[in-house]
C-alpha cells in the first residue's frame, strides 16, 4: 500500500470534476434522447406495401449477407471486445463499430436509442467504481477534504471508461446484427445454427406482444391513478402493486391461451413455416474471415501492443 | 303461440356439413358450458348464434372448429367425427374470428401474419405471399402489407384477422363479436365483406341488428342448451321470446342517427339549466386549449369547451378524432396547453394530479380499471385513497353496489364476473367516489342487450354532471342533451343532442353514418308489428285439378302461413289477430295440396 499515490483535493475540487462531468453526461443523453425520438419520428407514413427491407436488392453488404454466418461473426466478435483489457484498443473497437453502422446504412437514431438504453448503466460506472475499488500498488488515488472513505482511484477510472468503451462498441453492432433482416429471418437463422426452435418462436411471439403487454400495463396503471393511486412507501402502495403485477399476469396468461388457439386454428402444428431460404455463399465466407482477422488484431494489439 | 314457427322455419338438411347429438363440454373445475346440444349446420348456412353472456356460445364455436374436443356427444363434420385425421385436414377450411384480434395478429409484419395460414396449407413463400396479398387487398390493407400489427388502428387490426381467414378460402367462417368496439363505418366495411363471403358463415353477435342484415338462421342458446333454432327474421319479431332469454333489444330500435322519428320518450329533460344565483363558476372551462403528444403529433387544437354543473353531454367523433385525449387532460393524466380551469380554479401543472378527486372514469374496457380480488376491495380502493374512514368507506361500498344493483356481490372475484356485471361494478368503483363530473368511455362494449338495458336504466337514474364519449348513438339520445363533435382534434360543433342526431352531415363525416342499422332498425320494427303465424285452416276458393281439367271452387284444409297486422296494446298483454286478417293470394302455395279434394 506504500506505492499509492495520494492526492489531496480541497472539497470543491469533487465538485468541479463531478458536476461539469455529469452536467455534461445528463446533457449529452437528453440531447441524445431529443435527437433520437425526433429522428425515429417518421415525417411521412412510409409507403408500407412494399417491403422496408427490401431482401431483394438489399442496401448494403450487412443486408446481403447470410445471416447464419452474419450471427457467428458479430457474436464471436463481440466476445473478443469483450476480452479486451485496456482503453486504447476498447475505443479503437468503438471505431470499427461505427464503421460497421456506416456501412450497415442502419438509422442512427436507432442506433443512439440503444445507446441512450444502457448510458445510466455506465455512468453508474464511471461514477461508482472509481470509488469502490479496492487500492492497489501503484495507483493515484485522489482524496477530498481529507476525507480517506472518499478516495478516488483513477485506476478505478480507466476501468470503468474501458468496460463503458467496450460496452459502447458491442451495443453499436447489435443493430447491425439484428436491423439488417427481418426478425423472424434472424431467429431462423438462429434456430438453423442449432438454438432450440422454441427459444426463437418465443422470441418471435415475446416481441410482438411486447407492445400489447405494455399499453395493457398503461391502460391499467392509469385506471390506478384515476382512482387516486400514487406509489408511497407503505403498505397499501405494495398490496396495490402486488394486485397490479398479478392482474397484469392473468391477462397475459388467458392472452396467450388466446393466441395459441388462434395459431392452431390457422394450422399450426408447433413449427412456424421457414421465413424465406437461406443461400450460403463464398463472399460471406470471406467477409466473415476478414471481419474476425479485425478482431484478432484488435487482441493482439491488446496483449502486446502495451 | 309462436312455437309452430320453430317447426316452419327449421331449414330442411339433406346432408348437414355439421351435425352435433348430444354435444356437451364442460371445462375444468369450471361449469356445465353446454348440455346436450341437438344441431345440424348445412354447407351455406348463415347462422346467428346468440344468447347471454356465458351461455356457452364461444364453448360452441370452438368444438366446431375443434380447438376444444367434446365431452360428451357427437359432433360430425362432412359425416365424420371432428377428430384425429380428420380434424387436421379439415381445420384448414375453418375459420375462426376472435373478438380481440390482437388474440390473432401475431405475425411480425401484416402480411406475414396472412400468409401463416396458406403456409399451413402447404403453399410456397410466394405463392402464399400471392394469395396473402389479395385477401389484404379485398379488406382494403394491401397498402399496410409491411406494416408490423401494433401499428395499425382497431377495425384496421380487425379487418386483417379476417384477411389471415379468408387468405386460406375457408368454407366456413366462425365469427365471434366480429363488429365489438368498431365504428359504424367499420361496421359497415365488416359486413359488406362478410355478406360477400359463400361459404358457411356462424357468428356470435349481440349486435341483433348486425345479424339481421348478415344471417338467415339464428340458434338462441341459454346455460349451455339450445332454446331455439328458428329464422332471424323469426327471433327479432318476437319482443317477448328476446327478453326471456335476455336478448331484447327493442328498446335500441326507438332511434337510430338518422331517424326522422319523433324523440324518444324516455330522452332525459333537456330544459335548460336554471340559472345559478350565486355565480357558480363552471364545472369545466377550456379556453384554447392543446396537447401535442412527445413525437409531434397535435391531438387537440384550440378547444373551447365549457361544462355546467348538471348537464349530461356526449362526445362524438371518429377514432382518432382526439376523444380520449381530451379525457386524459380531463383527468389530469395528461398537461395540455392552454386555459384549463375547474369550477372556477385553474388547473396547474401541479394540481392537476388532484383532479381525480372530483373526476371520475368508466373505462372502455372494464377489465383496465378492476384488479383487487374481491368486488368489496375494488370499490373501497379509491375511497381508501381519499382518505375517508371506514365506516363512510363502508356506507359508501354498501350504497354504490346498490346503485349498480349488485349487492351481495362483496366477496366475488371481479375477474370471474360477467361482462355488464364488471362493467356496472367499475361503474360503482368511480360512483362510490361521488365525483364531480363522472365520465363514461363507450358504456355498451361488450355488453348483452340485457347488460345494456340496466346499464341505462342506471345512468338514467345518475344525477350530476355526465359526459359520455360514444358511437352508439341510442345512448347519446337516452342520456344526453348536448353533444360535441370532435374532429381532427377540433370541436366541429357543439349542438343540442336532437339536432345532432337529424344532421346526416355531421354524421358521415365522423363515421357514424347508420345506413344499414337504419335499415335494419326499420325492418325489425315493421316485423315486430307483423306476425308469421302458421295454422291449419279450411279456404272456400278454386284451383286447378290435376285429375280433372276444370277449375272449381270447394272447401279444403291446408297449413301455410299468414301474416297479421295489428297493434301491440302492452308487453306479454292478450291481443286479437283475426278480425284484421289479410290472407293476400300470392301466400297461398298449394304445392302438393293441389291434388286434395
Amino acid at each position: 500500500m506504500t506505492d499509492i499515490t495520494i492526492i489531496h483535493k480541497p472539497l470543491w475540487q469533487l465538485f468541479k470534476i463531478f458536476v461539469p462531468a455529469v452536467a455534461l453526461l445528463w446533457a449529452a443523453a437528453a440531447w441524445l434522447r431529443r435527437r433520437a425520438y425526433q429522428r425515429s419520428t417518421p415525417g411521412e407514413e412510409p409507403d408500407w406495401s412494399i417491403p422496408p427491407l427490401p431482401q431483394a436488392g438489399a442496401v448494403s453488404l450487412l443486408h446481403r449477407w447470410d445471416v447464419r454466418v452474419k450471427i457467428i461473426t458479430i457474436l464471436s466478435y463481440s466476445f473478443m471486445i469483450a476480452a479486451l483489457r485496456h482503453p486504447a484498443p476498447a475505443v479503437a473497437a468503438i471505431i470499427v463499430s461505427l464503421l460497421v453502422v456506416a456501412v450497415a446504412k442502419t438509422p442512427p437514431a436507432k442506433v443512439l436509442l440503444r445507446l441512450l438504453a444502457i448510458s445510466g448503466f455506465l455512468g453508474m460506472f464511471l461514477v461508482v467504481m472509481p470509488l469502490s475499488i479496492p487500492d492497489r500498488s501503484g495507483d493515484t488515488v485522489l482524496i477530498f477534504n481529507g476525507w480517506s472513505w472518499l478516495g478516488f482511484n483513477l485506476r478505478g477510472l480507466q476501468l470503468a471508461a474501458t468496460i463503458a468503451a467496450k460496452a459502447v462498441a458491442i451495443t453499436l453492432l447489435m443493430e447491425p446484427l439484428i436491423a439488417t433482416a427481418p426478425l423472424p429471418v434472424t431467429l431462423y437463422g438462429l434456430a438453423r445454427l442449432g438454438a432450440p426452435d422454441l427459444i426463437g418462436q418465443m422470441v418471435l411471439l415475446s416481441y410482438r406482444y411486447l407492445h400489447v403487454f405494455r399499453h395493457e400495463a398503461r391502460r391499467m396503471s392509469a385506471g390506478m391513478q384515476v382512482r387516486g393511486f400514487r406509489k408511497r412507501s407503505n403498505l397499501q402502495t405494495l398490496r396495490a402493486v402486488a394486485n397490479f403485477l398479478g392482474m397484469l399476469f392473468v391477462r397475459s396468461f388467458e392472452r396467450t391461451e388466446r393466441v395459441f388457439d388462434a395459431m392452431r386454428a390457422r394450422g399450426h402444428r408447433g413449427r412456424f413455416p421457414e421465413p424465406a431460404p437461406l443461400h450460403l455463399r463464398g463472399t460471406d465466407l470471406i467477409l466473415m474471415a476478414a471481419w474476425l482477422a479485425v478482431g484478432v488484431m484488435l487482441i493482439s494489439y491488446d496483449r502486446f501492443g502495451y | 303461440m309462436h312455437e309452430s314457427m320453430e317447426i316452419l322455419e327449421q331449414p330442411a338438411l339433406s346432408a348437414p356439413l355439421f351435425r352435433c347429438r348430444g354435444l356437451g363440454y364442460q371445462y375444468p373445475n369450471g361449469p356445465q358450458a353446454l348440455d346436450h346440444i341437438d344441431l345440424d349446420i348445412a354447407a351455406g348456412d348463415r347462422l346467428a348464434l346468440v344468447g347471454q353472456n356465458g351461455s356457452g356460445k364461444t364453448t360452441l364455436i370452438k368444438l366446431l372448429c375443434g380447438l376444444l374436443s367434446p365431452a360428451a356427444g357427437q359432433l360430425l363434420y362432412n359425416g365424420r367425427p371432428l377428430e384425429g385425421d380428420h380434424l387436421e385436414r379439415n381445420r384448414l377450411k375453418i375459420g375462426l374470428l376472435f373478438q380481440d384480434p390482437d388474440d390473432q395478429l401475431f405475425g411480425h409484419t401484416l402480411i406475414e401474419d396472412v400468409a401463416f395460414g396458406p403456409r399451413n396449407q402447404g403453399l410456397n413463400a410466394e405463392r402464399a405471399e400471392t394469395v396473402a396479398r389479395q385477401a389484404l387487398m379485398k379488406v382494403s390493407l394491401a397498402e399496410k402489407a409491411y406494416q408490423e400489427p401494433h401499428h395499425l388502428s382497431f377495425g384496421q387490426k380487425k379487418r386483417a384477422a379476417l384477411a389471415g381467414l379468408l387468405a386460406m378460402q375457408p368454407d366456413v367462417l366462425l365469427l365471434d363479436e366480429p363488429t365489438a368496439n368498431l365504428d359504424p363505418n367499420q361496421e359497415q366495411v365488416f359486413l359488406d365483406l362478410l355478406q360477400n363471403f359463400k361459404g358457411t358463415l356462424i357468428c356470435i353477435s349481440h349486435d341483433l341488428i348486425f345479424l339481421y342484415e348478415l344471417c338467415d338462421r339464428a340458434v338462441v342458446l341459454d346455460c349451455g342448451r339450445i332454446q331455439h333454432d328458428y329464422t332471424v327474421r323469426h327471433l327479432v319479431a318476437q319482443p317477448s321470446a328476446l327478453r326471456s332469454h335476455g336478448l331484447d333489444f327493442s328498446f335500441r330500435l326507438v332511434v337510430t342517427a338518422d331517424s326522422d322519428s319523433a324523440p324518444s320518450t324516455s330522452a332525459p329533460s333537456c330544459a335548460p339549466l336554471a340559472p345559478n344565483p350565486a355565480a357558480q363558476p363552471d364545472l369545466v372551462d377550456l379556453r384554447q386549449f392543446s396537447y401535442r403528444y412527445p413525437d409531434g403529433t397535435l391531438a387537440l387544437d384550440g378547444i373551447d369547451l365549457t361544462m355546467v354543473e348538471g348537464e349530461r353531454i356526449a362526445m362524438v367523433g371518429e377514432n382518432g378524432a382526439g376523444k380520449t385525449t381530451l379525457l386524459a387532460c380531463l383527468l389530469g393524466l395528461r398537461q395540455g396547453h392552454g386555459q384549463f380551469h375547474f369550477r372556477g380554479k385553474p388547473v396547474t401543472r401541479g394540481q392537476r394530479h388532484g383532479l381525480w378527486r372530483q373526476v371520475g372514469l368508466v373505462f372502455q374496457d372494464c377489465a383496465d380499471q378492476l384488479f383487487c380480488p374481491t368486488v368489496a376491495e375494488e370499490v373501497s380502493f379509491g375511497l381508501h385513497q381519499l382518505g375517508l374512514p371506514d365506516a363512510e368507506i363502508d356506507r359508501r361500498l354498501v350504497q354504490s353496489l346498490e346503485r349498480v344493483h349488485l349487492s351481495g356481490f362483496e366477496q366475488r372475484v371481479p375477474l370471474h364476473m360477467s361482462g355488464g356485471e364488471r362493467k356496472r361494478l367499475a361503474l360503482a368503483c368511480v360512483l362510490a367516489m361521488q365525483p364531480r363530473l363522472l365520465i363514461l368511455d363507450e358504456p355498451t362494449a361488450g355488453l348483452d342487450p340485457q347488460g345494456e338495458e340496466l346499464l341505462l336504466s342506471i345512468l338514467k337514474d345518475l344525477e350530476g354532471t355526465l359526459l359520455i364519449v360514444s358511437h352508439d348513438m341510442f345512448f347519446v339520445r337516452e342520456l344526453t342533451c348536448r353533444t360535441i363533435v370532435l374532429h381532427q382534434g377540433r370541436i366541429l360543433e357543439d349542438m343540442p343532442t336532437h339536432s345532432f342526431l337529424q344532421d346526416r352531415r355531421l354524421g358521415n363525416l365522423n363515421g357514424l353514418a347508420y345506413s344499414f342499422r337504419q335499415r335494419g332498425s326499420d325492418a325489425i320494427r315493421l316485423l315486430q308489428h307483423e306476425h308469421e303465424y302458421l295454422h291449419e285452416h279450411h279456404h272456400v276458393h278454386g284451383h286447378p285439378h290435376a285429375a280433372a281439367d276444370q277449375d272449381h271452387p270447394h272447401a279444403h284444409g291446408h297449413v301455410h302461413r299468414h301474416r297479421y297486422f295489428h297493434s301491440h296494446p302492452g308487453q306479454e298483454q292478450p291481443h286479437e289477430h283475426a278480425p284484421r286478417r289479410i290472407h293476400p293470394q300470392e301466400m297461398h302455395d298449394h304445392g302438393d295440396d293441389a291434388e286434395k279434394p
